[in-house]
């Protein structure tokens, strides 16, 4: 009877923490529909706001270097990556402490302090010999900098998980390191490195602090380009283009939910 | 990077030296390049110049031309209570609501897991954003507030104190729910009915039969938590005002509107200390508390 009380109050509680998180995305949802200016009043439904924002040049470019950044960096990262977490699991025997200092440095550092320290090297490398100049470039360097250590630790557990002797047989059975890498390393990481991707993927396009500070001035992202709207005080276009995210955030979520019910439990 | 000499160096440089060497040349680099501004003079436009000097740590300390005035110190000061307090409320919320998905099957446990991860997946600009529509003037919310005479009719709940610490709490629930929930995933449900039977009060069933059990991922919770906020940028910016600001904005200041490197670089290098001392105390506090288990980061 008390149990039942509880369940009862915990599913309560459960529903209000709900709405506590989705409220801040509804409201965004919401306005991006309203055919009035501001925020204040719903004034009825429009879908004005979403044809501004395919004619504001301003947005679509920042789109643009959000994907091509994402994607270049990740791509970067996941190779760097993959070759590290190997290179962890294959010399594990040594403690390499000073490593595991340098991979987990750019988990923990925090993103400010992590943004203004490339941000003052990049403007003063600059300033000498004219290489680092701020933009996409400096963007993904700083970019591929964060991502290393996820997509490193992803493939060097997916190796740890492995039975040892699958190495020692391959090896026996006379495979070039070539072969070795490409017949047997690559197949079984694959998915860590898919997972690597998308992980480093999603880092970047969430990332806002780093990119803020290495970024110049022809190079704005989406997460930058809403910050300097809100700074200047809103245009109505920033509940769309939010909009847009979040819904590709979710689309996301979907295909997680769906991957997940394809193979019950074998997640691993 | 000295320990190279008796390994197999060649299967190590080909390895590991390309990630390291970016890292190297990409992180540790800029952050002694950083901790090197700190030691040097401001020149003209703040940036660093020569002779070396301890005046930006003077300055942090509070020390301008007009003398000694506090304004750094609260803001420290308040980075630090508004860390403490959003980690405390955000580990209220997330115990019953990590314990509570334990009690669906195994099965149903990622959904409900996604539902409270996803909306952090989306941009922390735009979830600031929308709090900030949500605590505007004339809404139902800042309306209720009014009434309640907690602000005035004509203004928002923000910028405020009370905004930055509920940003903080929406941002990071998800980050203390995901290690409670693994840590009451492992929870053994005999203890707990047995000091249920006993007839302990549930206060003393959760001290002595859940706490104990589920201290890794409190801790573990508690540095996911409390260490990003202590550095938070956005939020205090966005959400607060000029009496809420954390040590974040005053070092973001520092290299753009006020300009002055070497003394945002030494409020970075006391960001830093801040970190490694606040980890420091947590790994003491979770190996005493939890009788040994080593919290791992």
């Amino acid at each position: 009877m008390r149990r039942g009380r509880l369940q009862r109050g915990l599913r309560g509680f459960w529903y209000a923490v709900l709405v506590f998180l989705y409220a801040p995305l509804a409201v965004v949802v919401f306005f991006s529909f309203n055919s009035a200016n501001s925020s204040a009043s719903f004034a009825g439904f429009s879908l004005r706001w979403y044809g501004r924002l395919f004619g504001n040049e301003q947005i679509t470019s920042a789109a643009w270097n959000s994907l091509v950044l994402a994607v270049t960096s990740s791509l970067i990262a996941t190779a760097l990556g993959a070759v590290l977490g190997y290179g962890m699991y294959r010399h594990r025997h040594l403690k390499l402490g000073w490593l595991i200092w340098l991979v987990y440095l750019p988990i923990v550092m925090p993103d400010i302090v992590f943004g203004i320290s490339e941000m003052t090297f990049f403007v003063t490398v600059n300033d000498f010999i004219g290489l680092f100049g701020p933009g996409l470039g400096t963007m993904i360097i700083a970019h591929v900098t964060f991502q290393i250590p996820f997509v490193a630790l992803l493939v060097y557990s997916r190796l740890v998980g492995l039975d040892a002797s699958l190495f020692e047989a391959v090896q026996d059975l006379y495979a070039s390191p070539a072969q070795r890498a490409w017949y047997f390393i690559l197949p079984t990481v694959r998915p860590a490195l898919v997972a690597g991707f998308f992980l480093a993927f999603t880092l970047s396009i969430d990332d806002f602090v780093i990119s803020f500070f290495t970024a110049g001035p022809e190079s704005a992202t989406l997460p930058i380009f809403i910050w300097s709207a809100i700074k200047k005080g809103v245009t109505p276009e920033i509940n769309a283009v939010s909009t847009l995210m979040i819904l590709a955030v979710f689309a996301a979520a979907l295909m997680v939910l769906a991957a997940q019910r394809v193979k019950p439990g074998s997640s691993r | 990077m000295a320990a190279g000499s008796r390994l197999p160096p060649r299967a190590l440089l080909l390895t590991v030296a390309p990630a390291a060497a970016w890292i190297g040349f990409f992180l540790v680099l800029p952050s002694i390049y950083l901790v090197t501004i700190a030691f040097l003079s401001a020149g003209p436009y703040g940036l660093p110049t020569p002779p070396p000097s301890l005046e930006a740590f003077r300055e942090l300390a509070g020390f301008g031309f007009l003398g000694w005035s506090p304004g750094n110190l609260y803001t420290l000061l308040r980075s630090l209570w508004q860390t403490v307090l959003a980690t405390a409320l955000v580990t209220v919320i997330a115990y019953p609501i990590a314990y509570f998905i334990t009690t669906f099957p195994p099965e149903r446990r990622p959904i409900l897991l996604l539902l409270v991860v996803v909306p952090s997946w989306t941009n922390q600009v735009i979830r600031t954003f929308g709090w900030m529509n949500l605590l505007a003037p004339d809404t139902p919310l800042a309306d209720a507030a009014a009434f309640l005479g907690f602000v005035a009719p004509e203004l928002g709940l923000f910028p405020s104190r009370f905004a930055v610490v509920l940003g903080l709490v929406y941002n990071f629930l998800p980050f203390m729910v995901l290690p409670l929930y693994a840590a009451f995933e492992k929870l053994d449900h005999a203890q707990v009915e047995a000091a249920s039977d006993l007839y302990a009060r549930p206060v003393d069933v959760f001290r002595h039969a859940v706490l104990p059990q589920t201290l890794p991922g409190l801790m573990a919770g508690v540095v996911l938590v409390s260490i990003p906020a202590f550095g938070m940028y956005v939020i205090p910016e966005l959400l607060g005002g000029g009496n809420s600001y954390m040590l974040g904005n005053l070092v973001a200041r520092q290299f753009s509107g006020g300009s002055n490197w070497p003394l945002g670089a030494a409020g970075a290098l006391l960001m830093i200390a801040a970190t490694l001392i606040g980890l420091q105390v947590l790994r003491r506090l979770g190996r005493r508390l939890g009788g040994g288990e080593e919290v791992v980061l």
